[in-house]
């Protein structure tokens, strides 16, 4: 009995009834995909942060080429004026040209050897290559001489200078001053 | 006046009296007298749920399906940038490496002041009853030696405003932070009688990020 009411019922409210039914799955439709919206949508924020960031990368890189290009160079430049600590006679060398070309005379030149030197801290690329020089002549070729060390093809640092005349008289003023240095000169590890 | 709403049977069987005649209307085949009949109502609400949730259904597929489509068009534009990105990002790596050397280098040079502009400006700016004696250039500072002409009197007030003179001197002060007297500071040389001072000149610390 129960059946034919439910029957009756039906055919007496077509429309409510297929409505209600509509209604019902639609909700379940609604309910079942509901959960992908965020899912998309944060699928979408890492597809749109990483799409802005490869974005990001091809604007920033359009001249990258080009500076790598001249970094390079610069860093070749720089590297054919490094020395390198096992080339002795060769660093040497390169003072004696400087006693000649500036009139001075050379009482002491040691290169200081690298023994068993501690690791750096930090990442370094290059290693300060230190000489101990005594040189001798009057104030301007010793300023030509101080010069030329500064700024001639190898880098160089000086790291203690004594510049002094023999005695405090008019007399010891006038003639020639020694110079010892104690430098570093970049070079190559 | 007539009810227009529709009696059952038994509303009509228990609100009247005791009927004096038998009651022989069919109710279920009477007409519905009501101007709106309630089944309207119903069906009106069943199709406006049906109808709203329809639409809300719409609206979240029409979302979905709008960022199925701009996530897919990310995912081109990702395929097809990614390889020239990575190969920027690449070389970024090699520039920096290049860009590290060439930082260390310049860090190198700047590290200690020049010995021969500091010379060359002591000079140019040396007062004419000063005579430098010794230049020390030390790790942590700057030893000057020096005597003043004079009587010792007059060459005391000459070695403090030297002093001063190389306190207020604006290229010095690039390279030193503390410029005063140092060991005897000032005193008279027995052998030449003549006043002698000596000033030590301290360096700035490093900028940081540089190596010792």
């Amino acid at each position: 009995m129960a059946g034919e009411q439910i029957v009756s019922f039906l055919k007496a409210n077509p429309i409510s009834v297929a409505c209600g039914a509509l209604a019902l799955a639609v909700a379940v439709g609604i309910y079942v995909r509901a959960d992908r919206v965020p899912d998309m949508e944060n699928l979408l924020n890492q597809k749109a942060s990483l799409g802005e960031r490869i974005d990001a990368n091809l604007k920033n890189g359009a001249q990258l080429p080009d500076q790598f290009a001249a970094i390079s160079a610069a860093r070749q430049q720089i590297e054919s004026r490094l020395i390198r600590p096992d080339e002795l006679a060769k660093n040497l060398q390169f003072f004696y040209k400087l006693e000649s070309d500036t009139g001075t005379k050379l009482v002491d030149l040691r290169q200081n050897l690298i023994i068993g030197k501690a690791p750096p801290r930090i990442k370094t690329y290059y290693i300060g290559v230190g000489f101990t020089i005594a040189v001798r002549g009057d104030y301007t070729r010793l300023l030509d001489f101080v010069r030329r060390l500064e700024s001639n093809q190898r880098f160089c640092r000086i790291m203690t200078a004594t510049l002094g005349v023999a005695g405090s008289s008019d007399k010891d003023r006038g003639g020639d001053v020694t110079l010892n240095l104690s430098i570093e000169l970049l070079g190559l590890p | 006046m007539l009810s227009l709403k529709k009696k059952t049977e038994a509303a009509a069987v228990s609100s009247e009296m005791a009927p004096w005649h038998p009651n022989l209307r069919n109710f279920a085949r009477l007409p519905d007298t009501k101007v709106v009949r309630t089944t309207f109502f119903i069906n009106g609400a069943s199709v406006f749920i049906a109808l709203a949730l329809l639409l809300w259904f719409a609206f979240q597929e029409y979302k979905l399906h709008n960022l199925d489509k701009q996530i897919a068009e990310w995912d081109r534009q990702i395929d097809r940038d990614k390889k020239d990105s990575d190969k920027f990002v690449a070389l970024y790596g090699r520039f920096k490496e290049e860009q590290a050397r060439v930082d260390e280098v310049a860090w190198f040079l700047k590290s200690r002041p020049s010995v021969s502009l500091l010379l060359t400006h002591l000079a140019q700016t040396l007062p004419q009853d000063i005579a430098l004696d010794s230049y020390e250039q030390q790790l942590q500072g700057l030893v000057l030696r020096g005597t003043v002409r004079g009587n010792p009197d007059e060459a005391s007030g000459f070695a403090s405003t030297y002093l001063d003179q190389l306190r207020g001197d604006k290229v010095l002060k690039t390279y030193f932070d503390e410029i005063a007297y140092s060991g005897s500071g000032v005193s008279r040389n027995p052998q030449t009688s003549r006043l002698s001072f000596q000033f030590f000149l301290r360096f700035k610390p490093a900028a940081k990020g540089g190596q010792k």
